[in-house]
């Protein structure tokens, strides 16, 4: 999709942008039709006729649309649209490719006193990809009433309830539509792009370089970014609105405006190394040197010599404790 | 092309065919008709009146005539062990494929409402009882006990996609048996859709499928509120719910609709079909005999099991 399929004119009621072959507003039902129907002032009476054979068409359930009844040509209808969803803008690769990898060596060196002393020199590097994947960004308004349960103000019960109403405002908020990467990872490196460095074109990085696709259509994606902003609006109730420290059954109902969705490919590397014939997988931000995300070994013997210290530690306690008594 | 106009009445209008020229009769609730003689379709587009707007936008059938039928005998076939005989025997017979006029609502709900909120505690109490060798004894349990606390507050949602019948034909408790349709695959209307089938006009008026819509709506808010209650129960729910920013445009649903006769003396069963999703809907008459048998079998079972009970005690 480009970018003139998209804001083609704002929904009258809520303001979010309606998109190409939207007949109705997406968020709050507000028929959207551009007013193609000329409004009759006489009756009139009409037989739609075949323009290859001029014999009447009628409406036929198999092509769900109508055709000639005697050539059986289809009558071309407006379709309905769904289209999967495309990138409209890449960020690029800021982080080169020998700085993921100097980042990699200082993150397993940086990984406690549980990893294992060789780490850093006995991993091996087995594939560093540099990778765009995908995400949807958006921006809206958001009028949350809000139900739930907290400690504060709990009588006899651990909880009292509690509710209100707020206004919440949603800017730049990301939501991960990858697949290749967890949502885990893609949370863990989503605070360092920078959303101003937006391109037309993937950038900064190798020809190899793989370019994740949406594997959604429209209207799914709509359903996953409407349930990130229910999921948001919750959390943010809850640390923002809700009294108290405790909470459940947060409860949230939203009255969105001015929903405005991107479709953003994001940078990233991945990096697989070996330890010890196992397979580790590290994520670094291809914007931020800084978040990275991955998984490395623990150290068997030390974690088995800190059990037996603290099993030992327990014994003397109790030791003492029998010899107190 | 406003011609071939032979004579209208406010109930009626006579056209002629633009195909063979016969002349027509059209009711006054139909918006589309087909020539007996040369099974020529004609579309009668009327200039639009608060009532009976132009559509908006219209669902296209699905499901063919040979399908809806298989499925329409099925369900009659299948119908519940007290559905009557001669029913279940019956043939339905199809009248039309007909375009349904309903209205399409949406509007924002703003709801002030109050309720008691049951908050679950544990308490450990103490209590007598008599034990296996027949002893009083004292012992404890943990009893669940609900605190009950006030809550009230404003609840504001958008609510979207309420359907309402806009056809005296056709009930809204009927349409919404046949519920739900896909609205994902709205179109824009187009009089191409609808040539060659029936569609009706609105002939409900726009302030009744307004309080339809209206009380529709207010009942969705209802169900929304149960769910959105804290606590781990509630009691005394009450609301009062504001509508604003309602939109209502009318929208051709597409539904097959079938008579069912099973007896001389009784009128044939209405059964529809969603056009679209083919899911079946209408009232089975019940077989007074089978209700009798059934309870008499119950009081029965029950007398039995009784005099069995007296015996063992006697």
């Amino acid at each position: 999709m480009n970018e003139t399929q998209i804001a083609e004119f704002n929904c009258t009621r809520c303001e979010s942008p309606l998109e190409s072959g939207d007949l109705r507003c997406a968020i709050c039902g507000q028929a959207a039709l551009n007013d193609q129907t000329v409004q009759r002032k006489k009756l009139a009476i009409q037989i739609l006729r075949c323009t290859g054979c001029g014999a009447a068409i009628t409406y036929d359930p198999k092509h769900q649309a109508p055709a000639c009844s005697f050539c059986g040509d289809v009558v071309k209808v407006e379709s309905i649209d769904d289209p999967m969803e495309q990138t409209e803008h890449y960020l690029p690769f800021t982080v080169t490719a020998d700085e993921a990898r100097a980042a990699l060596r200082g993150w397993l060196d940086s990984r406690g006193w549980f990893r294992p002393s060789d780490l850093s020199a006995s991993a091996q590097l087995t594939q560093l990809k540099p990778l765009w994947w995908v995400a949807w960004v958006f921006d809206a308004e958001a009028f949350v009433s809000w139900a739930a349960d907290s400690n504060e103000g709990s009588g006899r019960s651990d909880w009292a309830p509690h509710s209100g109403q707020n206004n919440i405002q949603f800017d730049d908020i990301l939501v991960s539509a990858s697949r290749g990467l967890s949502l885990n990872e893609a949370a863990a490196i989503s605070p360092g792009m920078n959303l101003a460095t937006k391109r037309k074109t993937p950038e900064g990085a190798d020809r190899d370089a793989t370019l994740e696709r949406f594997d959604v259509q429209r209207s799914q994606a709509r359903q996953e970014v409407s349930a990130a902003i229910h999921r948001i609006a919750t959390q943010r109730a809850q640390q923002h609105f809700i009294p108290g420290t405790r909470f459940r059954n947060v409860k949230v109902a939203i009255v969105l405006r001015r929903l405005v969705t991107r479709r953003m490919s994001l940078p990233a590397y991945v990096l697989a190394y070996r330890y010890k014939d196992q397979l580790y997988r590290v994520v670094i931000c291809g914007q931020d040197i800084r978040l990275m995300v991955g998984t490395s070994p623990k150290s068997l013997i030390k974690m088995i010599a800190v059990a037996l210290v603290v099993a030992a530690i327990g014994m003397l306690f109790l030791l003492i404790l029998a010899a107190g008594s | 092309m406003a011609t071939d106009l032979a004579n209208s009445t406010s109930d009626q209008l006579e056209i002629s065919c633009q195909s063979c020229g016969a002349r027509l009769v059209l009711e006054a609730h139909l918006r589309s008709t087909l020539c007996p003689y040369c099974a020529s379709p004609s579309i009668v587009s009327r200039p639009p009146s608060p009532n009976r707007p132009s559509p908006t936008f219209l669902v296209g059938f699905v499901v063919d005539h040979e399908h809806a039928t298989k499925t329409v005998k099925n369900w009659v076939a299948g119908s519940h062990i007290f559905a009557r005989s001669d029913f279940k025997a019956a043939v339905p017979e199809l009248t039309r494929g007909v375009y349904l006029p309903a209205y399409l609502y949406v509007a924002v709900a703003n709801t002030r409402y109050s309720a008691s909120i049951g908050e679950n505690y544990t308490e450990t109490e103490t209590y007598t009882t008599t034990d296996s060798k027949g002893k009083t004894v004292t012992r404890t349990r943990t009893v669940t006990k609900t605190e009950w606390r006030p809550l009230s507050g404003n609840h504001c949602c958008y609510v979207l996609d309420v359907l309402v019948s806009a056809s005296q034909g056709v009930t809204n408790a009927a349409l919404e048996a046949v519920e739900p349709f896909d609205l994902r695959a709205l179109r824009r209307y187009a009089d191409s859709f609808i040539s060659g089938w029936l569609a009706e006009e609105p002939s409900r008026t726009q302030d009744d499928c307004f309080r339809l819509a209206h009380d529709e709506t207010i009942a969705k808010v209802g169900a929304m509120l149960k769910n959105f209650m804290p606590g781990d129960s509630h009691s005394n729910l009450e609301y009062q719910t504001d509508l604003s920013h309602e939109v209502i445009d009318l929208v051709l649903l597409p539904i097959w609709t079938y008579a069912v006769r099973y007896a001389e003396d009784r009128p044939p069963i209405q059964i529809l079909v969603n056009g679209q999703t083919g899911r079946v809907a209408g009232k089975v008459p019940v077989s007074a005999a089978k209700v009798t048998f059934a309870v008499v079998g119950v009081l029965l079972l029950i007398g039995i099991l009784f005099l069995l009970f007296l015996a063992a005690q006697g």
